[in-house]
């Protein structure tokens, strides 16, 4: 008895467990889920996934079900004779080729389902083509909008795409293997140092969709994520307009000496299109040879691997962030500037009154975003 | 005993001095004491020592594992840093899969096989103990890391370039590098030993197909083993040429693909998933028909399902880079051959559910280990075919529900079958049973832990929590589950230390008498193992055994009467041997642990001081020229009785002449 009662507890949890996995499944409340896809390749996945899901789910049943019938049926009875055997059974062909086939049977229709799906998933996107670069610990996407094999826009940790437009990505590495992965749009895909992989996605409406990096990237692997930010066509097409626009140096006072220490501090790493363009084609101070662009800082909605917020709820700027970020970023993201990994610490550089004009020059750099995240 | 090791005594009759040849140190001689454990060449005591040392580095590998799980009980866990959570889980990884779960089934392969082929050794006794202590001394090696510097911190698949010293200047990568050939080393020379060993060494009359499928499947592994580390030794090699004398293997500035890593170490990583769950089928496949009373159905089907694993397993590997950007030809390819391998593994699966169905079941411990094998290990295969549609791996890959895929599949599957295997084989190492009443409890803790700790992980991964990442944040709306993993892991925790206890107070009541002494064949058992008295005589076996079937010692109890129905015609505990023979046996030997102890000795000097190197260097070729001139038997030592010491590779390679023989040597029994 207390073996079958073991066995209907087993049954009861297994179900219970079952039946929480799919309510919760289907009520989950992530910024990243792969379960309510919008781009037209992920939906595509996603059909693949919840058929292979389906015919697991199906065997496991019937085997978990084979399993407690046997546990529950043959399990061994106090007036059970000792000297009587079982019957003898060595094994039976006809069985076990059924039970080689239904398998086979199966594995061969998955087979034919995904093979063509891979194909299918793999070409270039028939749009625009937007270069996507990763490094420890953030992405950079470039445009080369007038196609003149120069990229015009350069930016960072937000991908910014008209909307229901397949756009092709040609995803590079500067430093390790990243992976990038948008996953209500696509699945994901390498990005190799020394390779060009070609991926592609797309969204048939507007919004910000959050992706990350999910190759193991080193230190801070954990704080190197991505938006994508999908906008109406007007919309996009304002985006580029503004984006093409280079920064001029500031008049105001304040932003005048937060631009000069820039110019001293941070122009080594940093390029700002119009006024500081010295480290644009690579800088020593890194192993990857890049930090974000930021020309149009606050065109975007997150900083540093958008880690941070930008901007608070309430639309305003997120200065206390933004601030201690720039005073002393690897407290705020683990980082190893030693070795080039990261950006370093101003803590003992800059006074409060200085960080204060930095942080001034900073918020004159483009601006509002044109999608706030809700 | 072994024919191999024969040779030095060659040079004793050239020399005609015995002395000479036993080279400059006179041999260990001591049977009891901590030098009878670190001397010995018995294939028992090595296989005991693999066991304990394996599972003192599950305890470590748990406590990194509970530590990562403090980590993200919480979003945004403050526990550990980034840095030192990199470092956890690279070493929970690489210590899992290296030092716990390879060695102990090298602990079970290195006690069992030779008794269940009915030897009385390996064939290379001491180079079965310079297999342990190689991998001891790796794995202390492996570990030295957390107090030179910190642990690696590359992932356990080292995933170049970033292991390389620009983007990983610590020393961590370098004892990976390192450690990982040195405990290759291990696994090769045990592997080589083994197969010698069972093509062999195997009784009179035990032809291939009737070998028990536990040796069956160590013998797949052996091979596995064989073809695969020499793959990861290469990779890493070059990874250590690179971080230490500079070279470009991987780097990418100088032309390097990073790619030839990932495929380096999948082709070696695929076939080591066979590595780490065969034994455990071939454990289950044991227990199973003992405890259901039945044959195992389909015996040469498991038998060629297992082989055909081991197989097909080389042509899997590139479904860990579905998304390394191999083109659409490449990964079409292997996600097919990836499902295929699902047929052999299910056919296995039913299999056994056909072993038990219409048997007799008794619910043992060794049993309820396997029947949760047979379910557990059953989800985690379901999981790997869903990945094995490549592009919804593209979803899956990198997440929690592969994470959560592999714990059912190594830890549902591997490790609940070394379980099992523990308890099953427990009164033939030791005398007596672990204790029933506390072992339900940790079985009973750890099935519900397991489930606990990596059942929510599949719905973590399918809401896109990603591997690796040392922290989530509450916006992600991982909490939940995680916070139930976390606490899933400290169930499994409370299981373990039961099954400490249980081990403590089982041997202490052993050692007052509480605890009664078991006898040659408890379980009513199947195979030769049972036949020879508990816990096995330092002989094995008083005389070989001629074997006439599968499951021969069965088939000793068990006859048709005259109606064809089988009787019990014999009691296992009245017909097993008496283990009262003393026949003459390998001798210890100081030399494996001497020359085990030069490699990470070389291994160091190679991070800090060439010099260390060289002595490293020194000391090795010294213990093997010691070695060389040592007879395996010293012929001073041993003089009982010579009468019965007949290993069975003395007789010809004729099937015939070996019944004759071993015909002759069982007269006295009768």
């Amino acid at each position: 008895m207390k073996i079958r009662s073991y066995a209907a507890g087993r049954l009861i949890r297994g179900t219970s467990l079952v039946l929480m996995t799919v309510v919760l499944a289907s009520c989950a409340t992530g910024r990243i889920d792969p379960t309510d896809p919008v781009g037209e390749n992920a939906k595509q996945i996603d059909g693949l996934m919840r058929l292979s899901g389906y015919m697991a789910a199906a065997v496991g049943i019937f085997v978990a079900i084979a399993v407690v019938l046997v546990v529950v049926k043959f399990r061994e009875r106090p007036d059970d004779d000792p000297d009587e055997l079982p019957k003898q059974i060595h094994g039976n062909r006809k069985a076990e080729l059924t039970w080689t086939l239904i398998p086979v049977v199966l594995l061969v229709f998955l087979t034919v389902v995904t093979v063509p799906a891979v194909f299918d998933l793999s070409g270039k996107g028939d749009g625009r083509t937007i270069k996507v670069e990763a490094q420890q610990w953030w992405w950079q996407f470039s445009y080369d909008v007038d196609e003149d094999g120069t990229s015009d826009i350069i930016t960072a940790n937000e991908i910014v795409i008209p909307v229901g437009e397949e756009v092709n990505l040609e995803i590079l590495s500067n430093d390790v293997i990243h992976s990038f992965w948008i996953p209500q749009l696509n699945g994901k895909r390498d990005a190799v140092p020394g390779r060009v992989h070609h991926w592609r996605i797309s969204s048939p409406v507007p919004g910000i969709f959050y992706g990350e990096c999910v190759e193991f990237c080193g230190l801070s692997h954990a704080d190197m994520q991505m938006r994508a930010v999908v906008l109406e066509n007007d919309d996009y097409d304002a985006w580029v307009l503004e984006q093409l626009t280079p920064a001029t140096v500031p008049t105001n006072d304040a932003a005048k000496r937060g631009y000069d220490l820039f110019g001293r501090h941070c122009v080594s790493c940093h390029v700002v299109n119009g006024v500081y363009e010295s480290a644009a084609d690579g800088n020593a101070n890194l192993t990857s040879g890049y930090a974000p662009n930021l020309t149009h800082l606050m065109t975007r909605t997150s900083f540093a691997g958008s880690v941070f917020e930008l901007y608070k709820d309430d639309g305003s700027v997120n200065v206390a962030d933004l601030r201690e970020w720039v005073r002393n970023a690897p407290g705020q993201k683990a980082a190893r500037p030693e070795n080039r990994q990261g950006m370093i610490s101003f803590a003992e550089t800059l006074s409060d009154s200085e960080l204060d004009d930095l942080l001034t020059y900073l918020l004159t750099l483009g601006g509002p975003p044109p999608l706030m995240p809700n | 005993m072994a024919i191999t090791e024969e040779r030095p005594e060659i040079l004793e009759l050239e020399s005609g001095d015995t002395t000479s040849s036993t080279g400059v140190f006179a041999r260990p001689t001591n049977a009891t004491g901590w030098r009878a454990w670190l001397f010995t060449v018995d294939h028992k005591k090595i296989g005991i020592m693999y066991g304990v040392v394996a599972m003192f580095w599950f305890l470590w590998g748990g406590i990194e594992a509970l530590l990562i799980r403090a980590q993200l009980f919480t979003p945004n866990g403050t526990v550990l840093t980034a840095d030192q959570y990199n470092q956890l889980f690279t070493m929970h990884g690489t210590t899992m899969v290296f030092l716990v779960i390879m060695p102990l089934a090298a602990a079970f392969a290195n006690y069992m096989v030779p008794l269940q082929i009915g030897a009385r050794d390996v064939a290379f006794p001491r180079m079965n103990a310079l297999g342990l202590w190689i991998f001891v001394f790796g794995g202390i090696f492996l570990n030295l890391s957390w107090f030179l510097g910190g642990g690696p911190d590359g992932g356990w698949f080292a995933y170049a370039p970033n292991t390389g010293v620009t983007f990983s200047p610590g020393a961590g990568m370098d004892f990976y590098a390192l450690g990982l050939q040195i405990a290759g080393i291990a696994s090769l020379v045990g592997a080589i030993n083994l197969i010698v060993t069972i093509i062999n060494m195997r009784a009179p009359g035990m032809t291939m197909l009737r070998m028990p499928v536990f040796t069956w499947m160590i013998l797949v592994v052996q091979f596995l083993l064989l073809f695969a580390l020499p793959v990861i030794t290469v990779a890493l090699i070059l990874l250590s040429f690179d971080r230490t004398f500079d070279a470009n293997f991987f780097n990418v500035s100088m032309g390097a693909d990073p790619l030839l890593w990932q495929h380096l170490f999948w082709i070696f990583g695929h076939p080591e998933v066979y590595i780490l769950i065969l034994p455990s089928f071939g454990i289950v496949s044991e227990t199973l028909p003992v405890f259901s009373r039945k044959p195992l159905f389909g015996y040469s089907v498991i038998v060629i399902s297992g082989a055909a694993i081991g197989f097909m397993g080389w042509g899997v590997w590139a479904h860990h880079m579905f998304v390394s950007g191999l083109g659409p030809v490449g990964v079409a390819a292997f996600s097919a051959t990836t499902m295929f391998i699902a047929v052999p593994t299910g056919v296995k699966i039913l299999n056994w559910i056909a072993t038990m169905w219409g048997g007799n079941l008794r619910f043992t411990l060794p049993m309820m280990f396997s029947v949760s094998l047979v379910s557990m290990f059953t989800i985690g295969g379901l999981s790997g075919v869903m990945h094995a549609v490549a592009p919804a791996d593209t979803q899956q890959t990198d997440t929690y529900f592969i994470v959560a895929h592999f714990h059912y599949v190594l830890f549902g599957g591997a490790l609940m079958g070394l379980f099992a295997g523990m308890y099953y084989w427990w009164p033939k190492a030791f005398g007596y049973r672990l204790n029933d009443k506390l072992g339900k409890w940790h079985f009973w803790a750890v099935l519900l832990g397991f489930n606990m700790a990596f059942g929510p992980m599949h719905i973590l991964g399918l809401q896109g929590m990603a591997r690796r990442h040392s922290r989530y944040g509450p916006e992600d709306g991982f909490d939940f589950w995680n916070a139930v993993v976390t606490i899933g892991a400290f169930v499994i925790l409370i299981g373990m230390i039961i099954f400490a206890v249980n081990i403590v107070r089982s041997w202490l009541g052993y050692k007052e008498g509480t605890v009664p002494q078991e006898p040659a064949d408890p379980w009513d058992g199947r195979t030769l193992e049972w036949a020879i008295p508990s816990p096995t005589p330092e002989h094995n076996f008083d005389y070989v055994p001629v074997v006439t079937d599968v499951d021969d010692f069965w088939h000793k109890k068990y006859q048709p009467d005259a109606n064809g129905k089988l009787r019990k015609v014999a009691d296992g505990n009245a017909i097993a041997q008496k283990g009262d023979q003393h026949p003459h046996l390998p001798s210890p030997s100081y030399w494996p642990i001497v020359l085990a102890a030069a490699l990470p000795l070389i291994a160091l000097g190679l991070i800090y001081n060439l010099w260390l190197t060289g002595i490293g260097l020194v000391l090795l070729l010294g213990s093997m020229f010691g070695w060389s001139l040592e007879p395996a038997t010293d012929p001073d030592a041993g003089h009982g009785d010579h009468g019965d010491d007949h290993g069975p590779e003395e007789d010809g390679p004729d099937g015939n002449d070996k019944v004759e023989a071993e015909t002759a040597e069982e007269a006295p029994v009768d």
